[in-house]
């Protein structure tokens, strides 16, 4: 299917394109990737979520050309840079990287690490363009260690994009930040892109980072590409168990599909359901329900009785009994509006809106 | 997968292959530095059953008792001295610990040849004390003399370790002993010195090996042991039975070297952090001056007295003329060839070291280990393997000063190479890649970004480099061209006429140099 989705986007010209890659560490009997194929659009930001040890890393990693793959194609902007045949190595490759830590280089200043990989005869006006771009006019002069956390990560992201490269890659790139900064770099990362117009690919297993700073969310797990689509998408859609729990949370359910084709036959009555993947009434499917799509209402169909419930400012997030004669009982997240007066053992009637459920395909 | 010479190439080096002109040099520089010693030993074992036996029957048992025998001794005395010492100044209300915790160290800068002298001096058969009643009782030319001489310049070893490692070691145990209810005295013996262990046998082995290896004190002292032996057979142009002897030493070394690495690995396993690092410190009592009395007793013999001693001596040889046209060119000499060692081995630590770290194959990693050959193994034996290799392979550079500078480099490139290796293992590969990301080939990466990060730590090997190269004394001896002495030589010699007042001046400037590198050494501990 992802073979099928590369062939469908081969007019347009992607910035980036991985046909089947396999990469297999040394020394380890099973492949970090395993055959992932994607194609990445001009300009647009694309992360790579997933937990630790799911190939995210080694992807960004085959892409810059700091990892060989086994087999497999990569293609930038057009050009095999990795193939059976060819190998390009990275410095030819025409990315810009922002590592992890950064990797500022301790003996250059903030202009000297900006205009390090600028052609010469525009080096002093491209560093100018960029520090206004990163918001660092001023500092030029300021060694690595005299910059704080956030400054740093800017001089990283100008230092990839003062070349003009064909991609910007970032790995973990808020990794090192603390929550308050973390929240604002993700805004003004996706801001400098944008305005740069650069493509960018990024790595995280924050699915806060991926879902507010992505154009497209490549959800990977075990070396093998999960599902690929916009935030939107993937969270009110997820198409298996994995992406439904890692990508924020949901309650999982079995039931068959209705004769409408538009709703889903459940222990908690018939769910109503757009994204049913037009499989035929009867077949048994499992439903992912986000805790968004449970709403009280005096009127609603399913009753319920509050087993726990923690209060976090934004929402009340409650654990519901929902006892239907089957054991063990079902409990449902929901997270309510705070401003819903609730208590442990309180008996509450809701229903479920369709907008956060999805069928997902089981393994 | 096509099998062909590339993807071996890969897979010998992990997907991650070196530049050709990067593996090359550290090939060459590899090699260049395990010939020598490989020679020896090849040429021991040539030797013959019959050279082997009539060796066995004869010097070898002796020997074997005198350099073991040495080696024991000094290492227990050692031991003793230095973990006292580390345990008063860290540890006690020893009054002025702080002054004390380096002033112990600085018996490092002395080479113990030049200690042996002042002790000569001191005690010998002409000494200041042998008019004193019973001064006859003891000889400094005996096995006690050499010990007591060896002891007093190595024991720092010990000290150095021990102190550092009671430095991080958290006092939650102690206070954790105290609260179960054992005495100060059952504190230390039952928790401090179990902790201690691994930094006590680590400067333990260090200092066997040294005495090992030591030609300079103990050929002064006129004691006789492998490394003198070794020596006087290659004078007497008896290469076979040198060779023979160098083996059993390298064995003897190797075995020490190998129980060394072996309580490395079991140190992790001790390595202490957090809790508090400093308490309070243990009050001495009525010990607290007789515990003062024995560190400024150690100092002294140490130190005080073996510079008084040169200071006496240098200001009686100056007086008298010693500071002539000549002696300034034996200083000239030591500080040229010592000085292009010193350039020669800031040029090819990094490259060895780099092809290790970032290229780990089992190629870099036998380079590296490799390399150590002529630094872990006696001064002598690395002698008479560049005379083995120059007299066979190259000889238009026997007995030139050349060879000569390339024997410093072959014994003590791999301090270069430790420093070097300190300072890249705080530098992040991510930094070189992100060079490469930025459109830097590999070796661009290296002279642009890599280089100029580590320099420090090769400009610090580099002093490590020089001032060895300034001391060192056997290989010296062995290779130099006819007519070239150097400082250290001139010492030797001097000393071993008993012209006190021409030996003390190149001694004294000797350890005044030695003082430059001393800040970084105790950094190293």
């Amino acid at each position: 299917m992802d073979a099928k989705q590369i062939l469908s986007e081969v007019k347009t010209i992607s910035a980036i394109e991985l046909n089947l890659v396999v990469k297999t560490y040394l020394g380890s009997s099973e492949p970090a990737v395993k055959g992932i194929s994607l194609s990445v659009d001009s300009g647009s930001i694309v992360t790579l979520l997933g937990p630790s040890g799911c190939g995210k890393t080694t992807t960004l990693r085959l892409i810059a050309g700091f990892e060989r793959a086994d087999s497999g194609e990569i293609k930038l902007a057009g050009k095999v840079v990795s193939d059976m045949s060819t190998w390009v190595p990275p410095e030819r490759r025409g990315i810009g990287m922002v590592f992890q830590d950064y990797a500022l280089f301790p003996h250059l200043n903030v202009r000297d690490n900006i205009g390090f990989g600028c052609k010469s005869h525009q080096r002093a006006e491209r560093i100018r363009e960029i520090l206004a771009l990163v918001d660092l006019t001023g500092l030029e002069n300021r060694y690595p260690h005299e910059l704080s956390g956030g400054q740093q990560q800017r001089v990283a992201l100008g230092r990839a994009l003062a070349p003009h490269p064909v991609v910007v890659l970032l790995d973990e790139p808020f990794s090192n930040l603390d929550a308050d900064l973390r929240a604002q770099m993700r805004l003004e990362v996706k801001q400098i892109i944008t305005a740069a117009g650069a493509t960018a690919v990024l790595v995280t297993h924050d699915q806060r980072d991926a879902l507010s700073i992505s154009d497209q969310i490549v959800v990977m797990r075990d070396g093998r590409v999960e599902q690929i689509g916009s935030p939107r998408d993937v969270y009110q859609h997820p198409e298996s168990r994995f992406v439904a729990m890692f990508v924020g949370d949901s309650n999982i359910i079995p039931g068959i599909i209705g004769p409408d084709t538009k709703s889903i036959e459940t222990t908690l009555g018939l769910v109503p359901c757009n994204h049913t993947h037009d499989l035929p009434p009867g077949q048994p499917v499992y439903l992912s329900i986000r805790p968004e799509s449970i709403e009280l209402t005096s009127e609603g169909s399913v009753e319920g009785v509050v087993e726990s419930l923690s209060y976090t400012g934004q929402s009340v997030d409650v654990k519901i009994r929902v006892d239907q004669g089957v054991n063990p009982a079902l409990i449902l997240l929901a997270h309510l509006h705070p401003e819903e007066k609730v208590q442990r053992g309180d008996k509450l009637h809701f229903r479920i809106m369709p907008d956060f459920v999805a069928v997902i395909r089981e393994h | 997968m096509p099998r062909t010479v590339s993807a071996y190439w890969l897979k010998l080096w992990r997907g991650n292959p070196p530049g050709i002109f990067l593996a090359l040099l550290s090939l060459v520089v590899g090699c260049a530095m395990f010939i020598p010693v490989l020679y020896v030993f090849v040429r021991g074992l040539q030797g013959g059953t019959a050279s082997w036996m009539r060796l066995m029957d004869t010097r070898i048992p002796i020997l074997l008792q005198r350099s073991l025998g040495l080696a024991l001794v000094v290492t227990v005395l050692g031991v003793v001295i230095g973990v006292a010492a580390a345990w008063l100044v860290v540890r006690t209300d020893l009054p002025g610990k702080r002054a004390w915790q380096w002033l112990l160290a600085l018996p490092m800068v002395i080479p113990p040849y030049i200690g042996a002298i002042t002790y000569i001096i001191i005690f010998g058969p002409r000494g200041w004390l042998h008019n004193l009643p019973g001064a006859h009782l003891f000889s400094i030319y005996s096995f006690g003399g050499v010990a007591l001489v060896l002891t007093t310049f190595t024991y720092p070893y010990v000290y150095l370790i021990c102190s550092a490692s009671l430095k991080r070691m958290s006092r939650s145990y102690e206070e954790a002993a105290q609260a179960a209810g054992f005495s100060r005295g059952a504190v230390a013996l039952r928790v401090v010195l179990p902790m201690l262990r691994p930094a006590i046998g680590a400067g333990a082995l260090l200092i066997a090996l040294y005495v090992l290896s030591d030609f300079g004190a103990i050929s002064i002292l006129r004691y006789n042991t492998f490394t003198t032996a070794i020596y006087y057979q290659m004078g007497s142009f008896d290469h076979k039975a040198a060779s023979i002897l160098s083996v059993i030493l390298v064995l003897i070394s190797l075995t020490l070297i190998w129980l060394e690495t072996k309580t490395r690995q079991g140190q992790k396993f001790y390595v202490t952090k957090g809790g508090l690092a400093r308490g309070a410190e243990i009050p001495l009592g009525i010990c607290k001056w007789p515990s003062f009395i024995f560190i400024f007793m150690l100092f002294a013999v140490s130190v005080l007295l073996p510079l008084g001693v040169l200071g006496y001596w240098s200001y009686t040889g100056i007086v008298r003329g010693a500071l002539d046209q000549r002696f300034f060119g034996f200083a000239l000499n030591s500080l040229s060839t010592a000085g292009i060692a010193s350039i020669l081995s800031m040029t090819f630590a990094l490259p060895v070291v780099y092809l290790k770290l970032r290229h780990p194959s089992i190629v870099s990693y036998s380079l590296d280990k490799m390399a150590y050959a002529g630094y872990a193994l006696p001064g002598v034996v690395v002698a008479l393997g560049l005379v083995f290799v120059f007299s066979n392979y190259l000889p238009f550079l026997y007995g030139s000063m050349a060879m000569l500078i390339i024997s410093y480099v072959v014994r003590f490139l791999p301090q270069n190479m430790q420093a070097v290796e300190a300072s890249l293992n705080l530098v992040s590969p991510r930094i070189e890649e992100a060079g490469r990301s930025l459109g830097l080939p590999p070796w661009q990466t290296l002279f642009k970004i890599t280089l100029p990060v580590v320099a420090p730590g090769i400009l610090a090997g580099g002093a490590f480099v020089f001032v060895s190269a300034l001391k060192e004394l056997p290989a010296t001896l062995l290779l130099r061209p006819p007519g070239l002495d150097t400082l250290a030589v001139r010492v030797w010699i001097e000393a071993g006429e008993g012209f006190y007042h021409a030996a003390a001046p190149a001694a004294l400037i000797i350890i005044l140099i030695s003082i430059l590198p001393l800040k970084w050494m105790l950094s190293k501990y």
